[in-house]
C-alpha cells in the first residue's frame, strides 16, 4: 500500500511523541533514586518476619485489594507529589506501573537473596505472596524515592521555567488527603505486622489509649503547622483556628483508616472484640498520624 | 507564554525507549500477577490445613539414633504452630517420644527437621509420627 507524504511525515511525528528523546542520563538517573527510595522506605518490611508470613497467610482476594489499593496511592501521590508537573494522568498512570513493576522486581530479588524465597521448594502460592506483599511497599517508596530524592535532575534554566508549571500541581484538600494516606500507609504498614502493636494494646489501659490518641493529635499539630511554615502561610490568619483543627482532624482520621487498614491486612482484626481493634488502632495510630502529617509534608 | 515554552522544551510526557521497555516489562509483571491473583480468587475455597508429617533415619557420627522428618500441608490454608510427636517403637513395644514444633506450615509446603531418640538404633525400630495440635493463624 502506498504510502502518501502527509501520512509518512504524520506517523514520524506520531513516534517522535511516543518515542521521545528524554536522555537516557536522566530515566536512568530517575531509576537509580527510585531503587534506593524503595529500599529505603521498605528494608524494614524486607526484614520483618511477620510480613513473609503474611505472605503465605493472607487470601488471594486480600492481596487483589492490596495491589489495586497500592496502585491507587500510587496515582495519588504521582499526582498530587511527582516530580514531574503537568503531566497527564496517562503519563501518571503509566508512571504507576513502572513503579509497581520495579517494586515487584526489587522484592523477588532482596527476598531471594534473603533466602526467604526458595523457588522449588516452596509452593508457587507462598512466593507469589511474599513477592507481592513485600512489593507493594517497595513500590510506594520507589515513588517517593523518585520524587523526592531529587537534587540536580533539572537545570537551572529548568527549575526557573518550571516554576509555573509546579503550581498545577499544588494540591488542595482532596490531595493533602491522598497524601496524608500515602504516608500513614507507609509508616504505619512498617509496624502494623508486628506483635508489638497488639502487645501494646492488649496492655493498655484506656487511660494509656487516650493519652496515644491526644499524642498522635499533638504531633499532627506540631508537625504540620509549626514545622510546615510553607502550609502555615497559606492559611488566612483570620481562619487559622479553623483550619487548624480542621485538618487536625482529617489528617487524625486518614491515619485511624490507613491503620485499620493494614490492621485488617495483616489480620489483626481476626475474632477480637471491638474495643482491642479500637485499641490496636489507636496504638498504631500515633505512627501512622505522623506519617499522615509528613506525608503532606511530602510535597515540598 | 514560558509554560508553553517550558512544556514544548521538555515535554513532561515524553519517554525514551528504555522507559517503554521498563514499562512494558512492568505492565507484563503486573497484568501477570493480577491474572494469576483474580484466578486464585475464583478457584479459591476456604478450607483447613491437612498436616502431616514422616519420618526417615538419618544417623550422624554425634547422634546414630537421628530421623530427619517433614512436616507436610496439603490442605487449603496455612497451619501455625505446628506440633507433631514421633514415637520410638522397638520390638513393637514404645520405647520413646520425641516432639517437633513448626511456627508455620505454609499450604502446600513441607517443612524439615530432625528428631534424636537416645541410644542406639536397631533393626526392629520404629517410627510413628502424629499431629498433636496446630491453630490458623
Amino acid at each position: 500500500m502506498r504510502i502518501l507524504p502527509e501520512n509518512k511525515y504524520s506517523t514520524k511525528l506520531n513516534v517522535n511523541r511516543i518515542i521521545g528523546n528524554r536522555p537516557l542520563r536522566k530515566s536512568l538517573k530517575e531509576y537509580a533514586r527510585g531503587i534506593t527510595g524503595g529500599l529505603l522506605f521498605s528494608f524494614p518490611l524486607l526484614f520483618t518476619m511477620e510480613v513473609w508470613w503474611a505472605g503465605f497467610t493472607a487470601t488471594p482476594e486480600q492481596l487483589l485489594i492490596l495491589v489495586l489499593v497500592t496502585y491507587l496511592l500510587l496515582l495519588g501521590y504521582n499526582r498530587y507529589a511527582g516530580m514531574r508537573p503537568g503531566v497527564s494522568w496517562r503519563s501518571i498512570m503509566i508512571d504507576s506501573v513502572e513503579e509497581m513493576g520495579i517494586g515487584v522486581l526489587l522484592s523477588f530479588v532482596v527476598l531471594f537473596m534473603l533466602n526467604r524465597l526458595r523457588p522449588g521448594e516452596m509452593a508457587l502460592s507462598e512466593i507469589m505472596g511474599k513477592t507481592i506483599i513485600e512489593a507493594m511497599a517497595v513500590s510506594i517508596g520507589v515513588s517517593i524515592g523518585t520524587a523526592q530524592l531529587s537534587s540536580d535532575d533539572f537545570e537551572e534554566e529548568e527549575r526557573e521555567t518550571n516554576e509555573e508549571l509546579e503550581a498545577e500541581k499544588e494540591p488542595g484538600r482532596f490531595g493533602m488527603v491522598v497524601l496524608a494516606f500515602c504516608g500513614a500507609i507507609l509508616i504505619g504498614g512498617n509496624v502494623a505486622p508486628t506483635e508489638e502493636v497488639i502487645m501494646i494494646a492488649v496492655e493498655a489501659l484506656p487511660l494509656h489509649i487516650l493519652l496515644m490518641a491526644a499524642a498522635s493529635l499533638l504531633l499532627s499539630i506540631v508537625v504540620v503547622y509549626f514545622s510546615d511554615f510553607k502550609g502555615t502561610a497559606r492559611q488566612p490568619s483570620k481562619d487559622f483556628f479553623f483550619w487548624l483543627t480542621f485538618d487536625t482532624c482529617v489528617s487524625y482520621l486518614v491515619a485511624l483508616i490507613a491503620s485499620a487498614f493494614v490492621l485488617w491486612f495483616f489480620g489483626r482484626f481476626d475474632g477480637v472484640s471491638f474495643w482491642t481493634g479500637m485499641q490496636m488502632t489507636v496504638v498504631l495510630g500515633v505512627l501512622s498520624s505522623l506519617g499522615a502529617s509528613a506525608g503532606r509534608l511530602l510535597i515540598k | 507564554m514560558t509554560t508553553d515554552k517550558a512544556k514544548r522544551k521538555h515535554n513532561p510526557d515524553e519517554k525514551n525507549w528504555l522507559e517503554w521497555l521498563v514499562f512494558c516489562v512492568s505492565l507484563l509483571l503486573l497484568l501477570s500477577i493480577l491474572g494469576y491473583l483474580v484466578y486464585q480468587v475464583s478457584s479459591y475455597k476456604a478450607q483447613d490445613p491437612d498436616v502431616y508429617a514422616e519420618a526417615q533415619p538419618d544417623p550422624s557420627v554425634m547422634a546414630p539414633n537421628r530421623y530427619q522428618v517433614a512436616v507436610y500441608n496439603k490442605g487449603g490454608s496455612t497451619a501455625e504452630e505446628v506440633i507433631t510427636e514421633f514415637i520410638l517403637y522397638t520390638d513393637g513395644k514404645e520405647k520413646e517420644k520425641a516432639e517437633l514444633m513448626t511456627a508455620f506450615s505454609p499450604k502446600d509446603s513441607k517443612q524439615e527437621g530432625w528428631v534424636i531418640f537416645s541410644g542406639q538404633p536397631s533393626d526392629k525400630d520404629s517410627v510413628v509420627a502424629r499431629i498433636v495440635s496446630f491453630k490458623k493463624p
